[in-house]
């Protein structure tokens, strides 16, 4: 699923839960998290509290989230071979990242960027998006019998 | 290679299930725990742990034992009532999931039919079996386990884990170290190939800590006794190996006559290792 049917106005509506569940899992007030704060270098997450988010969200939106496969997730249409060489990012995996994670500053996408280091760059927003985009999943699910 | 001693303590020296009585793999499990009647006590931090290692069994077997959940984040731990050496713990938790990356669940461990303790929202990380236990052993004893089930009395008491008060402010915060022994027959246990100190004794050392800070501040309820009655948001965010030298903090965060709300934290130099939130309550005469 690409970002092309997640809006603005979406994000903005459920931000204010998804703020809430970081702060609680983060241990920090709501007015310390800002949407593109990154969870590890602005917020100092480790990955214990990337579980414990996950599961806080799981639990608080009624939604399943995929786990292992966020990664997975941002590689998209591209090969694991096209995605990345040697565990850097390829120009080309670079490319579909910042399409994909388009409300990451472009100036945090280093040229060589390393594999190991792309949730440096999941925001508060990145997890807003994986919410809805569960959301949307289900519903589709749903629909769908 | 383990040590012949660490061969006989595994699954013996901080094992806290004698038999799983039915279990559904990462759905489901229900087993009993003997407490040994000759250890002097049997704290509430090793309750949880008991309720932990019983899911931990049902999330083992739901990924074919290639892979283990270790101590990760506890929602909420409510701490109901005492164990006493030589009672049966009936231990039941129920998972909400449990996949190569986590085990998610709830439980509790009731005694004489009455709730000692509850556990909500815990998660264990899943770390490859291999690194910390062997795979086929574990596979093994789980079949004890089911079947016929194990000898009790297989722990005999906690190691001595001195905690030396370094520092604070009388009711508001208590500063400790914790130096942890460099061996102890545990660690053959817990876990064979790879000995690491238990996130729960980790919360029992916290808790002693915040016990001693609560009991600065009776001034208010002159006659009344402070019982912890719940932890929430534990989180245990690295290996503390055999040896370590652990500084405890304990911070009162809101009190009232009735209720006091602490935080706890554990570190490493500037590294935190663990954190979680102790609710204490007294009781006693109105």
């Amino acid at each position: 699923m690409t970002n092309s049917n997640i809006t603005t106005e979406e994000i903005m509506a459920i931000y204010p839960k998804v703020a809430e569940t970081m702060a609680d899992a983060l241990g920090r007030d709501v007015a310390e998290l800002r949407r593109d704060a990154s969870l590890i270098d602005d917020l100092g997450a480790e990955s214990i509290d990337f579980l414990d988010i996950v599961f806080r969200l799981e639990r608080n939106f009624k939604v399943k989230i995929p786990r292992g496969k966020l990664i997975e997730e941002a590689r998209g249409h591209l090969s694991e071979a096209e995605f990345e060489k040697g565990g850097v990012v390829t120009d080309a995996g670079v490319e579909r990242l910042k399409s994909f994670l388009n409300e990451v500053p472009h100036e945090r996408f280093n040229a060589s960027l390393k594999v190991a280091d792309i949730p440096r760059l999941f925001t508060i927003e990145t997890f807003c998006k994986i919410v809805l985009r569960q959301q949307k999943a289900a519903v589709i699910a749903a629909a769908a019998g | 290679m383990p040590s012949s001693t660490g061969m006989a303590e595994s699954f013996r020296a901080f094992s806290f299930v004698d038999r799983i009585l039915s279990c559904e793999a990462g759905v489901r499990i229900r087993g009993l725990y003997g407490i040994p009647a000759g250890i002097e006590a049997f704290p509430a931090a090793l309750v949880a742990e008991a309720v932990g290692q019983l899911a931990a069994w049902s999330a083992m077997a739901a990924v074919e034992f290639q892979r283990r959940p270790v101590a990760g984040i506890a929602g909420c731990i409510e701490l109901l009532g005492d164990v006493r050496p030589g009672q049966t713990l009936e231990l039941a938790a129920d998972l909400e999931s449990a996949d190569v990356e986590a085990a998610a669940y709830g439980g509790g461990a009731i005694v004489d039919g009455i709730p000692v303790l509850r556990l909500t929202h815990c998660v264990g990380p899943m770390v490859p079996m291999e690194d910390f236990d062997d795979p086929a052993s574990v596979r093994a004893r789980f079949g004890v386990l089911r079947g016929e089930g194990a000898g009790p009395g297989g722990f005999g008491g906690l190691p001595p884990l001195p905690i030396e008060r370094t520092g604070g402010e009388a009711g508001k915060v208590a500063r400790a170290s914790l130096r942890l022994p460099s061996s102890a027959r545990i660690f053959a246990d817990h876990f064979s190939r790879r000995p690491v100190f238990p996130g729960s004794l980790l919360m029992h050392a916290n808790l002693e800590l915040a016990a001693h800070l609560v009991s600065d501040i009776t001034q208010a309820s002159i006659g009344r006794t402070w019982r912890p009655r719940a932890i929430s948001d534990m989180k245990l965010r690295a290996f503390i190996p055999p040896g370590e030298i652990l500084e405890l903090e304990a911070r009162l965060e809101e009190s009232s006559d009735h209720a006091a709300e602490l935080l706890v934290e554990t570190r490493r130099g500037k590294r935190l290792l663990g954190s979680a939130r102790v609710r204490f309550v007294s009781e006693g005469p109105a």
